[in-house]
């Protein structure tokens, strides 16, 4: 990264939200000039901290103990309003509002305490021609307030739906759908209507599209959708905590689960002879349909 | 008193090393964790028993390096809990780093909850049945469970079995506004209707202990756990939670004076009599214990520390219901009948750990044991059960200064009592000797000696 813009303050998601709703109206009626690369620019914000009654909240929502280290959905979720930031740049070529997540990898170098102050830095890279439209990556990593030291790092894919920008390679074929046969389920979640709501309410992320059928709508989807960090964050809960203080995942979302949903999970642990955690990996379908939604690993260290 | 055996049959198929029918071994702790403790409403206002338990059994095992161990049994309580924490204890070692095959039960016997523990599991350590075992206890009086009224629970549990609308309907006009206040637990006891504080105080003025004693006894226990703070005598049997590494009700500058200034809490119909302030009694609390108790080989096959032996316990009941007894004075019949069981005297203990629920009671109890009435009448002696050396009672501060999350007060006991003794080592030619007494709702108390190793 060349260039970057220092925020003062962790920027507001439901402003970011507003902003990028009158993106949204402004471009229908004026047509905005095509941008066909993304910014050059990488946002920083210094000084973050968790805030602890919400990283609480978080945890319990995800049904695990709320502990001073931060789960790792927190921290996808800490870091979001700086990866958001990257997104509603003005020279930022694809339209944030109705945009679809498609896979999350994260590393966890190191533990992150709710005392630690940090530094979050987030940029765009990879944009690319998807089948249904055009894909990016945005990265966001976490360091200590030094800027030393790397503990964190997420990066995460996002899909804007019939978007196709010129001068971007073309699209692969569909893949041949390769049918899904559901496994026994190891668990189940029943997820109400107000899944997108709660989780909103943790993590401060707004999207209509997660809030409302009505919110949803809106932005053309027929039913809201749970958030694919709350899924993942759910999935890491239950994985053992015997994890190392280093590890990884990697989940990618296959459709939205729509709410209110009731989903069948798989979750396979591998160990050492000794026992100790090597591995999860996790499979999430429509109970009754088979349809999947997800899947996914979790596995020891950073490689 | 226990009598040590040749451990270590290795028969396949057995999943203890313990002798099975042997007689009974011996059972050590090797060292304990907990959280600080908070005073309600403070730095763990949101935390749930949960994640306070799984905090302090985290510490443990990282302490321990027992990261994938499979413990023979956990066992913890807490005397607040919410109907959805019943299996609060197994849910906790699922979410710790402890193999997913550790067994675990809850167990609840109000304030002694904790002590029980220790000693139950290691009892079973005793007979060979588990070769380790992790006791602990947790509370929270800020995240306290509130249940819908009694009126209206019934009314929702009609309403879950009504047939037709017109019977849910029928069913769900029952409900009133008064229907809608909340049911929050209380530290009354059911039979009398009088609060801990208000039945300690009967018992203070019956045994007219003064407020001075009173206060003096706070005042040395804040300024006896302020020493062991900084000492750094918890430094390695705490694992700060949430922002805290000490207990947040300790006052390292309180004075008799600044105590004596409180006005009285409980007991004031007794007017100028009145003598239990906020200062001598504990507040409500959050926090959550663990100690790691095993066999001595077990410990030592992983180069683990043993600090004590939990050598005999005991549990005690007085009838409180009518006054025959106050309601915190079991402990001052189970001590009498623990040391007789094991040969010993007051005299012979040197370390009491006596929970200070109120200053009141522990004087209460002291005030019996030298009372030759109470001595020939009611333990069935010659006379005074005897008198302690003050300097031995409870030197690292207790209760009143580092609070009372009830059940996790037994295991902050057992740690420390094992760490203080270890440090002392022998006494006169034999092992350092300690006393805990914990006295519990319901009139109970439960009692354990505990000797250096």
């Amino acid at each position: 990264m060349t260039a970057e813009t220092v925020l003062t303050e962790m920027p507001s998601l439901s402003k970011l939200y507003v902003n990028a709703a009158a993106t949204a109206a402004r471009a229908r009626l004026t047509r905005p000039a095509l941008v066909t690369s993304l910014p050059a620019r990488a946002v920083e914000v210094r000084g973050v901290r968790a805030d602890l009654a919400k990283l609480t909240e978080f945890a319990h929502l995800m049904g695990e103990p709320a502990r001073d280290i931060l789960p790792s959905g927190y921290l996808h979720a800490l870091v979001f309003p700086v990866a958001m930031s990257v997104m509603v740049q003005e020279d930022f070529p694809l339209p944030l509002l109705g945009m679809v997540h498609l896979r999350n990898q994260v590393q966890h170098f190191v533990p992150v305490l709710f005392s630690d102050e940090l530094s979050v830095r987030a940029w765009a890279r990879d944009l690319s021609g998807h089948r249904i439209g055009t894909q990016v990556q945005i990265v966001a990593e976490i360091h200590n307030a030094e800027g030393t030291e790397l503990l964190w790092r997420g990066v995460s894919t996002y899909l804007a739906k019939g978007v196709f920008l010129p001068g971007l390679d073309k699209p692969s074929p569909a893949q041949p759908r390769v049918d899904f046969v559901p496994p026994a389920p190891t668990a189940q979640w029943q997820l109400g209507v107000d899944t997108g709501r709660a989780y909103a309410a943790v993590s401060g992320d707004f999207n209509p599209i997660h809030l409302s059928v009505l919110t949803a709508k809106a932005l053309g989807l027929r039913r809201s959708i749970a958030h694919g960090m709350y899924a993942a964050a759910r999935v890491l809960a239950t994985v053992p905590q015997a994890k190392p203080h280093a590890f990884s995942w990697d989940i990618s979302f296959d459709s939205p689960v729509f709410l209110p949903a009731t989903v069948s999970l798989e979750v396979l642990d591998h160990r050492t002879d000794d026992g100790a955690w090597l591995s999860s990996e996790f499979t999430a379908w429509h109970a009754r349909s088979a349809r999947k939604y997800f899947s996914g690993t979790v596995w020891a260290g950073c490689a | 008193m226990t009598t040590p055996t040749a451990a270590g049959s290795e028969n396949v198929g057995t999943k203890t090393t313990g002798a099975r029918s042997a007689g009974i071994r011996k059972a050590v702790v090797v060292g304990g964790n907990r959280i600080p403790f908070a005073r309600s409403g403070g730095a763990y206002a949101h935390s749930s028993n949960q994640d306070m338990l799984t905090a302090a059994l985290d510490g443990l095992v990282a302490r321990f390096g027992l990261a994938d161990e499979e413990i023979g049994e956990v066992a913890a309580g807490a005397v607040l809990k919410h109907s959805r924490d019943f299996n609060l204890t197994r849910e906790a070692v699922l979410g710790s780093a402890l193999a997913a095959t550790t067994p675990a039960y809850d167990l609840q016997q109000a304030c002694a909850t904790g002590l029980e523990a220790v000693i139950g599991l290691s009892n079973k350590i005793k007979l060979g049945q588990i070769d380790s075992a992790i006791a602990g206890g947790v509370d929270s009086a800020s995240d306290a469970p509130i249940a819908v009224s009694e009126g209206l629970r019934t009314i929702l549990l009609d309403l879950s079995r009504a047939k037709s609308l017109g019977d849910k309907v029928k069913i769900a006009s029952r409900i009133r506004p008064k229907h809608l206040s909340p049911d929050a637990p209380s530290t009354g006891e059911p039979r009398t209707g009088l609060s801990m504080g208000e039945h300690q105080a009967l018992t203070t003025a019956q045994w007219k202990i003064s407020r001075e004693a009173q206060d003096e006894l706070a005042f040395a226990s804040h300024k006896n756990l302020a020493a062991a703070y900084d000492n750094h005598f918890f430094d390695d049997l705490l694992t700060p939670f949430r922002g805290l590494s000490r207990d947040s009700n300790l006052r390292a500058d309180t004075s008799v004076e600044k105590l004596a200034k409180l006005k009285p809490v409980f007991g004031k119909e007794l007017g100028d009599a009145a003598t239990m302030t906020a200062g001598n009694s504990t507040p409500l609390t959050d926090g959550a214990s663990t100690v790691l108790l095993a066999s001595e080989d077990w410990a030592a096959a992983r180069d683990l520390p043993v600090l004590a032996e939990v050598v005999d316990g005991e549990a005690a009941a007085v009838d409180f219901v009518h006054g025959k007894d106050g309601l915190l004075m079991a402990p001052a019949f189970a001590v009498p009948r623990l040391l007789a069981r094991n040969g010993l005297t007051l005299d012979d203990i040197d370390y009491f750990e006596i929970h200070e629920a109120f200053a009141g009671t522990v004087l209460s109890t002291l005030a019996a044991w030298e009372d030759e009435e109470f001595g020939t009448t009611r333990l069935g002696l010659d006379g005074a059960f005897g008198s302690i050396d003050r300097a031995k009672l409870n030197v690292n501060g207790s209760s009143l200064a580092a609070g009372h999350p009830f059940a996790a007060t037994g295991g902050r006991l057992v740690a420390s009592l094992a760490k203080m003794l270890h440090e002392r080592g022998a006494v006169d030619g034999r092992p350092a000797r300690g006393l805990i007494s914990v006295c519990a709702a319901g009139g109970q108390g439960v009692v354990a000696i505990l000797e250096a190793r």
